[in-house]
This record gives structure tokens, sequence and C-alpha cells, in this order.
């Protein structure tokens, strides 16, 4: 009885350790070939905060596809964290149309020779919704926060998601950061490195609890952890509308957050799905499916219907991208979240004993 | 291996064939190999794709070697704890009679059948800065639970709770009373009979099951997620660990990391092992 008990423990750590590596394989699905008519199947491959837009907007493709050309189209949804799904995508998740959080997603997915047309040339350069780096806080705002200054505040709890892991945390980092350099920072010179960094250092040593992705921070937060969350401001409209009693605050300053859409010229090509998986991904810039974001919490790419929705989307005082500010992801990833980034010293000189 | 095998009796129908003795060999065999062997072989091959040198390097980065300190220190406290309550538990469930035994006794075993992740949140529950319980802790004596070492350490208790529990039981059931009646009529105090008599009978399964329920913890990610904090240099397990650097596709951190702790558990693995086969042939002379 001893011997067994003990090898079925030893058994059970052993396959513990084993799930935890397997982490690092990753997942490989594969998707079956398709017939050409008169129906089809397409996959997509999403990030997880527009699922319920896609929800509607699927829907409405099928309707339009069925009077356009008379077939029958099919939808498989998946929806993981935006590196997780670009990393799916590239270990064989055969996703006709993919729709990240961020640029670099679709680029890596680009870099192994999966996309091989230029996924810019769609409008607005392959961005299909936006939305910005916002604050929310209790409600009532008890402790009184209005823009980035605050949140330095000694005895702050904040919360944002680990760099590491998740997109949206890049956008935050990204976000203060570019505020404090533009000078939108109350106490922090302009354009001045040194005193951003001192900045950023200060907040970081506010953050109580980092979180694997976005979803999980709010979910952290919505359980009444800490006093301020940094996080996209979709994730604040979307919690409002289903009745949650946090606050939106938007600071003088932030970063415009782009999501990218592409087709992936592999998986259309092997599936025979590459003319309605065009069609899906510019029915997604349409004025009715820009509509639809925006019910969501998006802000839309569309200039009627971001006019339209504007009372929804108060506009920002200093709005910034990541191009403008950073020159791009390809050049941000490794300056803040490299092994000797910013953001990767700046965590370490704060937390270090 | 040889301590099943003696303890079960052999089969006589499948085992008189030479055929059926290799089948059966063959396909445990294949299927460890399948399983175990090939699945960690990857690891190992991707952990030390940058040679030892370059695996080392990663695990003494500054954020990296804390996770693995923290892990190990938590671990540790978790081991003893767990040494000390898992045997009072086992001695109160062989020794004394109540109503509701067979139920609590049941219990024991039940952290292993919960997802890991549902531990951490009902800690989160529990506990929580902003639960009864967890803000009363905070207000009164400036502990804080959750997102904090003290949570990390529960949520290990929970998980190990039948490993000491249930390598103890066993033995302390079948222990011979006799020598315990002896030393009390000689006039030995009931310390004095647990110090003198009865542990001594059981320092093996205790450290048995203290070193599986560490090298369990180790591993530990669904539960520490939750209730950790995350916050690298101060609250980051090595598994946590791993997932961001998993995530931040820096494979050969995550590999590092996880050849280190597999390292650990197996190494702590061979020592159960080794105490036990020591056991077993002191007993068989």
């Amino acid at each position: 009885m001893t011997t067994t008990t003990v090898k079925l423990a030893k058994a059970l750590t052993i396959v513990t350790l084993a799930g935890l590596l397997a982490a690092c394989a990753g997942p490989a699905t594969g998707g079956p070939t398709q017939a050409a008519n008169p129906s089809v199947k397409l996959i997509l491959g999403a990030y997880t905060t527009p699922r319920e837009a896609y929800g509607k907007l699927i829907p409405m493709f099928v309707t339009q596809w069925k009077a356009q050309a008379g077939q029958a189209v099919t939808f498989e949804e998946s929806y993981l964290g935006s590196g997780a799904q670009s990393r799916a995508i590239l270990e064989g998740f055969e996703a006709d149309v993919t729709a990240l959080s961020l640029d670099a997603d679709i680029e890596r997915i680009a870099n192994a020779g999966l996309i091989t047309h230029d996924w810019h040339s769609l409008p607005h350069n392959g961005m299909v919704s936006t939305s910005i780096v916002v604050f929310g806080v209790r409600q009532g705002n008890p402790k009184n926060i209005h823009d980035w200054a605050d949140l330095a505040r000694p005895g702050l709890e904040v919360l944002t998601p680990n760099p590491k892991s998740s997109g949206g945390a890049m956008w935050n980092i990204l976000a203060l950061y570019g505020a404090a350099l533009r000078g939108k920072v109350e106490g922090v010179p302009g354009g001045d490195e040194a005193a951003a960094i001192e900045f950023l250092k200060a907040v970081l040593k506010n953050v109580t609890v980092m979180d694997k992705g976005a979803r999980e921070s709010i979910t952290n937060y919505e359980k009444g952890v800490g006093d301020v969350i940094l996080t996209y401001e979709n994730e604040i409209l979307v919690g409002r509308q289903k009745g949650l009693d946090y606050e939106l605050i938007i600071p003088r300053s932030t970063i415009l957050i782009e999501n990218p859409v592409a087709v992936v010229d592999t998986y259309v090509d092997k599936h025979g799905t590459r003319e309605v998986a065009e069609a899906f991904v510019n029915f997604l810039f349409t004025p009715e499916a820009q509509e639809v974001f925006a019910q969501y919490g998006l802000r839309s790419i569309d200039p009627d219907v971001a006019t339209a929705t504007a009372s929804q989307y108060p506009p920002v005082e200093d709005l910034f991208t990541i191009g403008e500010q950073f020159g791009g992801w390809q050049e941000a990833t490794p300056k803040y979240f490299g092994d000797s980034g910013i953001y990767t010293q700046a965590i370490a000189a704060v937390q270090a004993p | 291996m040889n301590t099943i095998a003696s303890s079960w009796p052999h089969p006589k129908a499948g085992a008189s064939s030479p055929w059926g003795r290799r089948g059966v060999r063959t396909v445990a065999l294949t299927y460890l190999t399948v399983m175990l062997i090939i699945p960690l072989a990857v690891i190992f091959q991707d952990g030390l794709r940058a040679g030892l040198g370059g695996l080392w390097q990663s695990i003494l980065s500054p954020i990296a070697w804390h996770a693995l300190k923290l892990t190990l220190w938590t671990a540790a406290v978790m081991a003893i704890i767990n040494t000390v309550m898992g045997m009072l538990t086992a001695y109160v469930l062989v020794r004394y009679s109540f109503p509701g035994k067979a139920l609590l006794n049941g219990l024991v075993d039940l952290p292993l059948a919960i997802p890991t992740l549902v531990t951490g949140v009902m800690l989160v529950v529990l506990y929580g800065p902003q639960t009864a319980l967890g803000s009363w802790l905070a207000r009164e004596f400036g502990w804080r639970i959750i997102f904090a070492p003290p949570g990390i350490i529960l949520a290990l208790l929970f998980i190990t709770f039948p490993f000491v529990v249930r390598a103890v039981q066993p033995v302390l059931q079948s222990l011979d009373r006799e020598q315990e009646e002896a030393a009390a009529t000689l006039g030995a105090g009931p310390w004095t009979i647990f110090r003198r008599v009865t542990l001594p009978a059981l320092w093996l399964p205790l450290t048995t099951g203290t070193l599986l329920s560490f090298a369990r913890a180790i591993g530990e990610f669904g539960a520490i997620v939750i209730v950790a904090g995350n916050i690298p240099l101060r609250s980051q397990t090595a598994a946590v660990y791993v997932l961001g650097e998993v995530e931040s596709e820096n494979r050969l951190g995550a590999s590092a990391m996880s050849v280190v702790m597999l390292m650990l558990a197996f190494g702590l693995i061979l020592v159960v092992d080794w105490l036990q086969r020591g056991r077993q042939t002191s007993r068989d002379e």
C-alpha cells in the first residue's frame, strides 16, 4: 500500500512537470481540407477582446455571402491571447483569417512565410479596429485619479498584466512611457529619458499583481483587487455594458492601440478559401461592420462611423501611435521589453531587494 | 519496480507463457517511452541547446534566479509544515475513532482531483484583500496572504495535503502497538513514547512524503498564477517565469528553467527511491 501510493505520488509529480513543459511545445491543430462548392468553411483565429463583436459580425457576413456568391459559409472560431494565437497559427493551427491585438503578432506569422502578400495594403494599413489605453477606477473615483502622475502616488495599488505574456501590458507600458516623454505627465519634463524612466519605476512600484493577460487582470480588478487598472478602453466599456460599476478615466495623453487583421496565404491556398476569406476581411472594413465594432467598445477606423459614435468615444487631448512615438513594434519590442530593455531594467531596479 | 512486484501476488495465468510476458513488457516500455521519456528528452535537448554555460547564464539572470529561490523556499516552508501536520493528521486518523472519520479520510485525497486553478480561485475568495477574512488579517496583523508568499505556501499546502498523510498512515496502521504499551508500562509518558518508539518507525515514510510533496510543489503552476501576484523579483515563481518566457518567445529561458526544475524533482525522487530500497534490503536480511 505504501509503495503503490508513493509510486502514484511520484507519477503525479512527473506528470505535472511534464504538463508544464508541454507549454513549451505549444498547440498543434489541423483543419480538414475543403470541398469547393456549394459550401465552405472558414477558420478564424483571433485574440479574445473582439469575441462578442465577431459573434455579431459573422452571421451578418454569412447572410451577405449567401446572397452575393450563393455559397453557404460556416465559421470555426478560436479565441486566444494575441501572442498565443499568433504562435498557434505559426505551429500549424490552420486559420484562414487572423485578427490579432498587435502588428508584431501578425508580423511573426508573415516572417515565418505563412503570409506572403503585403498585409498592410488593406485599408488603414490593415488595422481593422482601434482602442486606447485608459484607467479603470472604482465607482466615484475614491482615490481621486485623473492622470498619469496620480499613478505614482505612494501607497496606490495598480494592476497591469505582465508584458512578458501580454500584448495589452506592452501597450500599457508604452502609453505611460510615451506620455512621460511627450511632457504630458505632471512633474516629468518632456523629452527627458531619465525622468521618464524614474516615473515608470514609481508606477511599477505600485503594481501589486501582474496577471498573465489583460482578461485575467480585469477579472481580478472586478473581484475587488487594486485601486486602478491600466487596460484597453473597450474592456472597461464592455464591463460597464454588463453592469459592472467601475469608471473610465481617459488620461490627457495616451497611445492609440491598433488591431490588425490578415488573410493567411498558406492556409487559404491549402483550403481553397482565398476568395471567401478576402471577402470576409474586406467586409470587416465596411461601415456596417465598423458600427458593430463601435457597439462593442472599439473605436472605429471608419471616419464616418467614428463621427457618428463620437459621443461614446471622447477625443484624447494628445493621442500618439506606436509608429510615430516608438518607430513601430520592430523597434520598440527589443528596446523596451528585451533582456536589457528599458522596462526590464526598470522592473528589476524597483523590485531588487 | 521490484517493490511493487514483490508486494503483489504473481499472476499465474498470463505470465506462464514467455511470449505473453515479453508482450506485456514491450507494451509497458513502449508506453513509458512515448509518454514520458521522449517528451522529457525534448525538454532536455531544448534546454541544453546553448550548452551548459548558456543554461546557467539564463538561470542566473536576476529575475530567473529570484523566481527559483522563491519557489524553493516556499516549497521548503510548505514541506516542513506538511511533515508535522501530515503526521499529526495521519496519527489522528489511525489512532482515534470519531464520527465522520471515514468521510474525513476520504477527503484527504481530494486535492489531487481538484484542478489547481480552482484551488487558487478558492484561496483568493477566502483570503483575498477584499474579503472579510483577508481584510481583517491585513487590518489587525498587517498580514498580506494573497499576492504574497503566504498565499503561495497556502496553495502548496492544500495541493500536497495527501502526500505525507498517505505515506505515514499505512505504516502507522501496521505498527506493532505492543512496544508502545510496554514503554507505557515501564513508566514512559505519551510524548516520550511517541518520540522514542513511534517516531523512529515513521521517519522513512515521513521523509518520503515530505520529499515528494516538495518535488510536486516545485512544478505547481495553476494555483500559483492566481494567488502569487507574479511580480518579477517579488512574487513570481519558477513555473510562472517559464510561462512568461514561453509567451515572449524566449524558448531557451523557458527550457533552461524547466530543466533545472526537472533535475531537482528527479533528484528528490531518486533519493526517495534510494531510501526505500535501503529499507527493503534491511528488512530482507
